[in-house]
């Protein structure tokens, strides 16, 4: 978080339009020397073409960029000293690993006692000082993604930036970089930007996760906020699971409203007006068998209950179709059989309540 | 690189491998063998051959002359200068071919590849035509006014560099543009970011990437523009011998075959020199630090 402390990288009012499509719309974001902020988002949400205009590869129309309070807005990429390790890792196939280490140090025409002790740090980083004198051809796919990162790190970059930099690892593979990653970035503190549409990898790796959609950035805030307090419909669709129910607001007073749905009347915080089209829905977490789980329940039918180890998540079929997701523990999803009626109530203070988005033409 | 721990296991499959290789080069090693290695074994014996066994006199009078060395110097004058110019040409218009996507691409590859269907007789032809005092560049050059008088164009050195640039450049171009084709930018971009300038990124990851590319189209080029008969004959012709019209005469003139055979083995020496230092070159990059 910010806190006071100023800002490391400030990105402020930035629009990129290509041709008629507007990528990038006024969008702000602030980071903090040594935090990690991960961009996450659908495919066209413009989160890489903000990384790229931070890296320098893309010119926005209008708005800033400062690093360090060094207005980076123009200048070129070389002259940035900024990081980005690519998706498909972009190492030059014509050098050995200790070779593309090298490269910004060479460019930077560094005595070559210093070259050679920045690589070996850098290698050892990521535990591949070993592979030093191989071609990258030789590298598995998770060793080429390390020596990327080594690639970067090597010149000491004010900022690192990762464009879905893991997305090409199997899984198992996937999450040890991550942590490893964490254990990398902490350990320099490096101040990064990872951009992904992964939201597991997102509430792993990340101090404080920007949701973006259609340009602009929903919510930026901590993992956990984001996943208990979205801001908007599309955060709470886009991270986590939840159980969403459409209905039109009954009355509002005090920062409460009732919301009059199909399934029944819910209590939530908001300050939608009566009459208002509203969606209410909370996590499957907030959810308990029976009535004392909170002021606000429902009734159904279950249909499916999957076994996920120590917590089991039912599907609930209430009225009208609408489907409740509930993640309830063992002890409380032993009883449970599918097509069972069941009672499901959860707290006012885990209900969400946003405008229902308007009805397509 | 080998790896020991794989090496057993891996040894029947590569046997199998090569041998499906050889299988697989066999048709064209037949046609090679029946018409380029016989005949060249012809050719061999011919350039030995004198009144009382095999000789070597027959090189020892084409690089025992200056006038002969001067000749041979000439095609590899023209070579090179083919080579250079067609270079300098080529390896941009490599990359703009590259570079352009759609409709345009198509067009660009298109003009490169049909004038290899013209014969190089057509082209050199239409070069002296261009060239020639009341051809189309002198009468442009006067309707400027540039000049009053039709300057001497055809039968010069410039004609026939300018010819043969144009002749060979797609066999320049070609190579290079395969290897530019499959260039991925990101390279260039991940330099930058590493601190390199356009100029920087070019000369330590672009060149060495299109190297092979580069190499394969200069030992292209060079070997053929070494070889050239019909553009020399057609563009400066008896001013400016070179070994091809040196053999021609041995052979059609002089009834001298035996000297002609000799002519054209050092051709064949020097071609295959440059191809051999060339491939050396070329051989895929691998890992320098």
């Amino acid at each position: 978080m910010i806190d006071g402390t100023a800002a490391h990288l400030v990105v402020s009012g930035i629009t990129k339009r290509f041709a008629a499509l507007t990528v990038l719309d006024r969008v702000d974001l602030a980071i903090a020397r040594g935090e990690l902020v991960t961009l996450l988002g659908p495919s066209g949400c413009g989160k890489t073409t903000l990384l790229r205009l931070v890296a320098g590869l893309t010119l926005p129309d209008n708005g800033h960029i400062t690093i360090a309070g060094r207005d980076l807005t123009k200048v070129p990429p070389h002259r940035r000293n900024v990081g980005v390790v690519f998706q498909s890792y972009a190492l030059f196939p014509h050098l050995t690993v200790a070779g593309n280490v090298a490269f910004g140090l060479n460019v930077r025409r560094r005595p070559k006692s210093e070259v050679a002790a920045a690589v070996h740090r850098a290698l050892q980083l990521v535990h591949l000082e070993h592979l030093a004198e191989r071609p990258i051809a030789a590298l598995s796919g998770g060793q080429q993604q390390r020596i990327a990162l080594a690639r970067a790190l090597a010149v000491e970059p004010d900022v690192l930036l990762f464009d879905e930099a893991l997305s090409a690892l199997d899984r198992n593979l996937r999450e040890e970089m991550q942590i490893e990653l964490r254990r990398i970035l902490r350990e320099i503190g490096a101040t990064a930007i990872f951009v992904t549409h992964d939201q597991d990898e997102a509430l792993t790796m990340s101090d404080r996760i920007a949701v973006m959609n259609h340009g602009r950035i929903e919510q930026c805030a901590r993992p956990r906020e984001i996943y208990t307090r979205p801001a908007s419909l599309f955060t709470l669709q886009f991270v986590g699971l939840s159980s969403r129910i459409a209905g039109t607001v009954a009355a509002s007073d005090n920062g409460r409203i009732q919301v009059e749905t199909p399934v029944g009347r819910f209590e939530a915080a908001g300050t939608l007006a009566p009459g208002d089209r509203a969606i209410v829905a909370t996590r499957p977490e907030y959810l308990r068998v029976g009535s004392d789980g909170g002021g606000n329940t429902a009734t159904g039918t279950i249909r499916t209950i999957v076994y996920q180890g120590s917590r089991c998540l039912v599907d609930v079929e209430a009225a009208s179709g609408q489907s409740l997701l509930a993640s309830l523990s063992g002890d409380q999803a032993a009883d449970l059989s599918t097509g069972a009626p069941i009672r499901l109530s959860w707290p006012v203070t885990e209900t969400f309540a946003f405008p229902a988005p308007e009805a397509r033409p | 690189m080998t790896t020991p721990t794989a090496a057993p296991r891996r040894v029947p499959k590569l046997g199998r491998e090569r041998l499906a290789a050889v299988g697989f080069a066999l048709p064209a090693l037949v046609v090679l063998m029946a018409l380029f290695v016989a005949p060249l074994a012809v050719l061999f014996a011919a350039s030995m051959r004198g009144p009382d066994g095999p000789t070597l006199d027959h090189y020892g009078r084409l690089l025992g002359s200056a006038t002969y060395l001067g000749v041979i110097w000439n095609s590899v004058k023209l070579a090179l200068e083919t080579t250079t110019i067609a270079l300098i040409v080529g390896y941009p218009a490599a990359f703009a071919i590259g570079r352009a996507r759609g409709a345009l691409r198509s067009l660009l590859l298109a003009s490169l590849f049909l004038p290899l269907a013209a014969s190089v007789i057509v082209k050199a032809f239409a070069w002296t035509i261009l060239l020639r005092s009341d051809g189309l560049v002198n009468l442009a050059m006067m309707a400027l006014g540039l000049t009053q008088a039709p300057v001497r164009l055809i039968f010069t050195e410039t004609a026939l560099i300018a010819g043969s640039v144009n002749i060979f450049l797609p066999y320049m171009i070609l190579p290079i543009y395969t290897v530019v084709a499959q260039f991925d930018r990101r390279l260039v971009e991940a330099a930058a970011t590493l601190g390199a300038s356009p100029v920087e990124a070019f000369l330590r990851v672009v060149v060495p990437l299109t190297l092979p590319g580069v190499i394969a189209g200069v030992a292209l080029v060079f070997s053929l523009s070494v070889s050239a008969y019909v553009v020399p004959t057609l563009l400066i012709g008896e001013r400016y011998q070179t070994l091809t019209t040196l053999i021609a005469k041995a052979y059609l003139l002089a009834q001298q075959p035996e000297f002609g055979a000799a002519a054209g083995v050092v051709l064949l020496l020097i071609a295959v020199v440059v191809v051999t230092l060339s491939a050396r070159f070329g051989r895929p990059v691998r890992g320098r630090s």
